[in-house]
């Protein structure tokens, strides 16, 4: 009876360049202890410069790679059938100055947008209104409501984002995080078509 | 006489189904609703805030179009303009969301763990632009 090997690749990980990635690093294997061992030390891909920032790897090549070695397996996969490894190199230091420079800018943009709105809607004519439809006075400059009104602003972005610093109001994820994971996965999803095409395009060029 | 007023209220009728629908639109896409619900942890009870959401726009359409006035002390505007704040804060935020500003930013710059810090820079920043437009911008301008 042919042994059943299972194995689950793994979604996405981090390697340098220059590693052996071997299977034992790239899937969850489920299989008899002693011949496990020797699986999870097949090596599948060496990381070279010429890979750029991500390596696709396919389950087929890891089916392979175990069929030669024990042709009379019978090998189940289970979950993702390719794995994304993102090369990393020397890590890119954003330095503080690049950092505060962009706060500045985000800074300085949400101030000018939020007038921009004010002015638009014209905000400051209904706040007068507001002021005198509630005290019966009129007042230019109603600050009594528009303070309040400025914090508020502020209050609710916090809100939405379900953030006050690091404290959480609850420990559903905020739709920034969502928004955040969403965008991740796009960009997993276009990896693994384009790295797919150009490997493709590759085994025909040889 | 009879035709002018029966054309009038239809034009009136129509424009405000149109208004109220672009409304209603609005406030669905931006998911604030929803998102309110989820933070308060009462789901059940979105029929209710929808119903809010219509009681307020007809009282905000006829209180604006009427000259009514009330005359309550100024203080009652604190909290009147706090929730209004509070309000447009995230009908802001949900617009930053929408249009996926944020997570596309982190990821150019590289800074997924300061995402926060940049966060506190727009909410910060709405708050003194409010405060300086308040304040300064519109007293400079009646000058």
């Amino acid at each position: 009876m042919a042994i059943s090997i299972y194995i689950r690749m793994r979604y996405k990980f981090t390697a340098a360049l220059g590693d052996c990635i071997r299977i034992g690093k790239l899937a969850h294997i489920i299989a008899p202890d002693r011949i496990k061992k020797e699986i999870a030390e097949l090596p599948i891909h060496r990381i070279v410069s010429k890979d750029n920032k991500f390596v696709v790897i396919d389950a087929m090549d890891v089916i392979q790679a175990i069929c030669k070695k024990f042709p009379d397996c019978d090998i189940q996969t289970v979950g993702p059938s390719q794995t994304i490894i993102e090369v990393v190199t020397k890590k890119r230091k954003s330095g503080p100055v690049f950092f505060i420079l962009v706060w500045v800018l985000l800074f300085i943009g949400a101030g000018l947008t939020i007038m921009n709105f004010h002015e638009d809607v014209s905000m400051a004519s209904v706040h007068r209104k507001i002021y005198h439809l509630v005290t019966g006075r009129e007042n230019a400059r109603p600050l009594i409501m528009q303070i309040p009104y400025s914090f508020g602003v502020g209050i609710g972005m916090i809100l939405f984002f379900n953030h006050i610093f690091k404290k959480r109001f609850n420990e559903e994820p905020s739709p920034l995080e969502v928004e955040m994971f969403n965008y991740q996965q796009d960009l997993d999803q276009y990896v693994i078509l384009e790295e797919n095409r150009k490997s493709e395009f590759k085994r025909h060029g040889d | 006489m009879v035709i002018e007023l029966a054309v009038l209220a239809i034009v009136g009728f129509a424009s405000g189904l149109a208004v109220g629908c672009g409304f209603v639109a609005f406030l669905t896409v931006l998911g604030i609703i929803p998102r309110l619900a989820q933070l308060t942890d009462t789901r059940r009870y979105i029929p209710g805030y929808e119903w809010s959401v219509v009681c307020g726009a007809i009282a905000g359409t006829w209180l604006g179009l009427r000259h009514i006035q009330l005359s309550l002390p100024a203080i009652v505007l604190v909290p009147i303009g706090l929730a209004a704040g509070v309000f447009v804060g995230m009908l802001a935020a949900a617009l930053t969301e929408v249009l996926n500003v944020l997570p596309i930013l982190a990821k150019r710059i590289g800074v997924n763990e300061q995402i926060l810090i940049l966060l506190m820079a727009i909410v910060i920043g709405k708050v003194c632009g409010s405060l300086f437009h308040w304040t300064f911008f519109i007293h400079d301008l009646k000058e």
